[in-house]
């Protein structure tokens, strides 16, 4: 172990290995602070938001419950759901930042309501947020190449190189130790931080196993591809250059492009044109005879059929039946509006079989449960919701019942889901891959460079 | 002046025969035509795309059938955010907004469809634009370029030579910033082809797109300076590569992040489910149209009454329902817009907030005046929602004027038959047109920024002059 205590005393006298490895250590810390605390602000928000919502509710419950009409209720009341934030989501915040924490609905036509948005600083997010998933991707790899890029070139300048290539196995075994040294304390740089933050946050077990296999992989790969650039014969400058060309390559040119291909390849105007298609035909039913309107409804909903005739003059099971039709008549480019970005999301996923750095962030944001299938998922559960809203209205609008202050106190509540955390494992099989390979090869590249 | 030049030519001639570099270069260019062709072609599918969208609604508006007023204002029409043709260069927030609003009576909504909720996480690994290349990539090319300029001369002995020979060492250090200086124009080329591209043939405006030319032009100065600066100023190649790369990470990747989060932890903004529920509360509050002994209503209808000189709302000459619309609007627009505009002056407190620290990291000084050149900056987005929501209240006041005018109370009493009125109203609307900002207001909010970035010119400039002085007595 005497090679141990003097390479530790090797890095403890290199002020760049030190400062390195402190800093990169220092700014998890700080990314998962921040996070932490962004996270609380969202539950800190969502805890202010309910008695406020609460409120809302009673004062159109004291103003309605007068007259008993449950269309007027139906029509004034809005629910609350909401989208709190899984524990281990101050790791990588992901959309969080742009997407609505809550949103209100009512009994209406859902495709109009569904996708409202937040109000969000668009240049903060543009910028994007300090949390720990960016120091992962961007910057732990600035740190790895600063503490292994010269591995090689070093002990060449300095000129003990030609000393270790006279003892047999010496040198790759130095370098070997070496590397895996430093790797090793880079992991711990990130790997403490995250682990204590996230026993802390209660994220569990398996998100920090999964947390901590993703770091332990893309430290891996970097660490792999410094070793094969430090086996090239080449000047720690030409070393810098190149490994500074590939992060830039594989961080930000390449998946820039990549979005690029994907927004160009896999259209997502279906939004805009299903909310265009059902405001034309809501708003068509006004001019279209009722009676049509309900016979149309009573195909998809029978269960209603024999209650009494519309009356002369208006009535809310008309104007309730014809929004559900307009929901029901965008039920086809809903579903290709949803495929669409679940396709998106898909080849972003093949992407990460290429892409180290894409997998890495799909894999910690499905962790965190921040991505865009998580978005896509509270949006089904809103819809769900809906249906028993409806449901919940229907039987006093068709069936005349009075509705009073103790049918409001019925009102269906919607329950935020517990939600595991998932790990993306094919995802991480090229991840694990990569790291692997590149990590082999390197070495294998090391030990060559000492024949040659 | 003989020798600054020699020195700047004979830098050159080595630089083109060192392979990497000249690969990295020609990269680098490929990449920037390509961002920019690639990048245009995009903007113009946005652009026909939305303007397709927005003539169709048109369309659907004029030619709805004969209808009650009200009808109308609850069908609403939706108005697209034109992309600016220098969107194209720097695309700025456009993917972060909505681009699809709906406008219609009672409520304000918020823009929807915004790349950034339709994309997977890759949009946040950057969008390939010209203006990104310029920004991050270029300033890293002139460091790999440019480390050793003058640390490599002094590795190799003839930094020495050249003093001993009577050669200035400022003389030296500009000629060397002379020759990345030229590096620099070239990386610039492909930019300023395609700033003329877009002013020529895609309306750009001229003087925002030499805005955007100068301040990238300042950009790549800034970086051949510090470039030349730290290598004169370090005594290893190495130990320059190594500072600047740190300075690259620390100003360009780290900073603005760290910025942002500051930003929005300093000043929070309040949820839309908030505003939604304070505005209800508020218009409560005031009164409720539908109560026939309510106080604010009651009061109002004595003055209409007044007004026209009649006892009985029966007897108005106008429709007392539409009267009832257009105040209630006029009511709830208001607070509409007070609760908007405190948003907005929040979310650009924060953006001030972050431009402040332009003085720690120069890029939010350029990104802030790009954005703005390009009109693609949260005060456009602003004024995008500012004109849709004057455009709303005035269409919907319109409507309810015709509710008032052309439509008898007692007819729109009648709960068995809906009273219409011809469609030909509906064209009398005038359609959305967005005016975006004239170029005098374009220059004059990109001004703070502007002097930031001649700041942090001026300021390398001075560190780039000490850097020669020391180098004449080290060396």
């Amino acid at each position: 172990m005497s090679w141990l205590v003097h390479e530790l005393r090797l890095i403890a006298h290199s002020r760049l290995c030190v400062a390195a490895l402190l800093i990169l250590c220092l700014l998890a810390s700080i990314a998962l602070v921040s996070g932490a605390r962004e996270v609380a602000r969202q539950r800190d928000t969502l805890v202010r938001l309910a008695p406020l919502h609460a409120s809302d509710v009673a004062a159109v419950a004291q103003a309605r419950a007068k007259d008993g009409d449950a269309g007027y209720a139906a029509y004034y009341t809005f629910y609350d759901t909401i989208d709190p934030p899984s524990a281990a989501a101050f790791v990588a915040l992901g959309l969080r930042d742009v997407a609505p924490l809550a949103l209100r609905v009512r009994a209406l036509g859902l495709q109009a309501q569904l996708y409202e948005g937040e109000s969000f600083n668009p240049e903060l997010a543009l910028t994007g947020r300090f949390d720990f998933a960016f120091v992962l991707i961007y910057l732990a790899p600035l740190f790895i190449m600063a503490l292994l890029h010269d591995l090689v070139s070093g002990e060449r300048q300095s000129g003990r190189l030609s000393m270790l290539m006279a003892m047999p196995g010496a040198a790759t075994r130095l370098w070997v130790r070496r590397a895996g040294l430093r790797l090793g304390l880079a992991l711990v740089g990130l790997g403490l931080p995250l682990s204590v933050a996230m026993a802390v946050m209660g994220s569990g077990g398996l998100a920090l196993a999964g947390a901590m296999s993703v770091v332990l992989a893309y430290v891996a790969f970097w660490g792999g591809l410094c070793l094969l650039v430090a086996s090239r014969h080449w000047s720690s400058t030409t070393q810098a250059t190149t490994l500074m060309a590939g992060w830039v390559l594989l961080t930000l040119v390449l998946p820039s492009l990549a979005n690029l291909a994907i927004t160009q390849r896999i259209p997502v105007s279906q939004g805009v044109e299903l909310m265009l298609k059902q405001r034309q035909n809501v708003h068509g039913a006004w001019d279209e005879p009722r009676e049509a309107t309900m016979q149309r409804f009573f195909r998809s909903h029978p269960e209603w059929q024999d209650t009494a005739p519309l009356p002369l003059k208006f009535h809310w099971k008309w104007y309730y039946a014809f929004q559900q039709l307009g929901d029901e008549s965008v039920a086809a480019e809903v579903a290709a509006y949803r495929s669409g970005l679940l396709a998106r999301q898909q080849w972003t996923e093949r992407l990460g079989w290429l892409l180290p750095g894409v997998a890495a962030q799909a894999l910690l944001h499905r962790l965190a449960d921040t991505d865009l299938p998580a978005q896509l998922a509270y949006q089904r559960r809103i819809e769900a919701f809906h249906v028993e809203i409806r449901a919940f209205y229907y039987p006093y609008v068709f069936n005349e019942r009075p509705f009073g202050a103790e049918d409001f106190a019925r009102r269906p509540k919607y329950l935020a889901p517990e939600r595991p955390p998932q790990l993306a494992w094919p995802l991480l099989l090229p991840l694990a891959g990569w790291a692997l390979g590149v990590l082999g090869l390197g070495a294998w590249a090391l030990r060559r460079s000492r024949e040659d | 002046m003989r020798t600054l030049f020699r020195i700047a030519q004979e830098e050159l001639r080595l630089l083109l025969r060192r392979r990497v570099a000249m690969l990295g270069l020609l990269l680098l260019t490929v990449l920037s035509l390509s961002a920019a062709l690639v990048s245009w072609q995009q903007r113009q599918t946005v652009a026909a795309d939305r303007a397709r969208y927005q003539a169709q609604v048109n369309e659907e508006f004029d030619a709805q059938p004969d209808r009650h007023p009200h009808r109308m204002v609850h069908y609403g029409t939706f108005v697209f955010r034109p992309l600016n043709a220098l969107a194209a260069f720097d695309a700025g927030i456009d993917a972060y907004t909505g681009h699809t609003l709906f406008l219609e009576g009672h409520r304000q909504n918020s823009a929807n469809f915004g790349d950034v909720r339709q994309s997977s996480l890759l949009l946040r690994f950057g969008q390939l634009t010209p203006a990104l290349v310029l920004q991050l990539l270029a300033p890293l090319l002139l460091v790999f370029i440019g480390h050793g300029v003058v640390a490599g001369e002094r590795e190799s002995g003839t930094l020495r030579l050249l003093l001993t020979q009577g050669v200035g060492p400022r003389q030296i250090l500009l000629g060397k910033l002379l020759a990345l200086s030229a590096v620099a124009g070239l990386l610039l080329l492909p930019a300023a082809l395609a700033l003329l591209g877009l002013s020529l043939s895609a309306g750009a405006l001229p003087l925002a797109a030499a805005a955007l030319l100068a301040a990238y032009a300042a950009w790549l100065l800034l970086w051949a300076m510090a470039v030349v600066g730290v290598s004169a100023m370090l005594r290893r190649r190495r130990g320059a590569l190594l500072g600047l790369l740190a300075l690259w990470t620390v100003l360009l990747v780290l900073l603005p992040r760290l910025a942002a989060d500051a930003a929005s932890t300093a000043r929070a903004l309040p949820t839309r489910f908030e505003t939604d529920i304070a505005v209800a509360g508020d218009l409560a509050a005031m009164g409720d149209s539908h109560n026939p002994d309510d106080p604010y209503f009651a009061g109002f209808r004595r003055q209409v009454l007044a007004q026209y000189g009649v006892s009985t709302v029966e007897d108005l000459p106008v429709n007392y329902k539409g009267l009832l619309g257009i105040e209630g609007e006029r009511m709830t627009s208001e607070l509409f817009d007070r609760y908007a505009d405190a948003s907005f002056d929040r979310q650009q407190d924060q953006s001030r907030w972050m431009d402040a620290f332009g003085l720690l990291s120069p890029v939010l000084a350029l990104r802030r005046l790009s954005m703005t050149a390009a009109g693609t900056d949260l005060d456009a987005y602003r004024r995008f929602l500012a004109q849709g929501e004057r455009y709303r209240y005035t269409l919907i006041q319109s409507l309810n004027r015709l509710q008032a005018e052309q439509i008898g109370y007692a007819e729109d009493r009648n709960p068995t038959q809906q009273a219409r009125i011809d469609r030909s109203h509906w064209h009398e609307q005038p359609d959305f047109v967005f005016e975006a900002r004239t170029p005098g207001q374009t220059l004059r909010s990109a001004a703070p920024a502007a002097a930031m970035l001649t700041g942090w010119v001026l300021a390398v400039a001075a560190l780039l002059w000490a850097a020669g002085r020391r180098l004449g007595r080290v060396a």
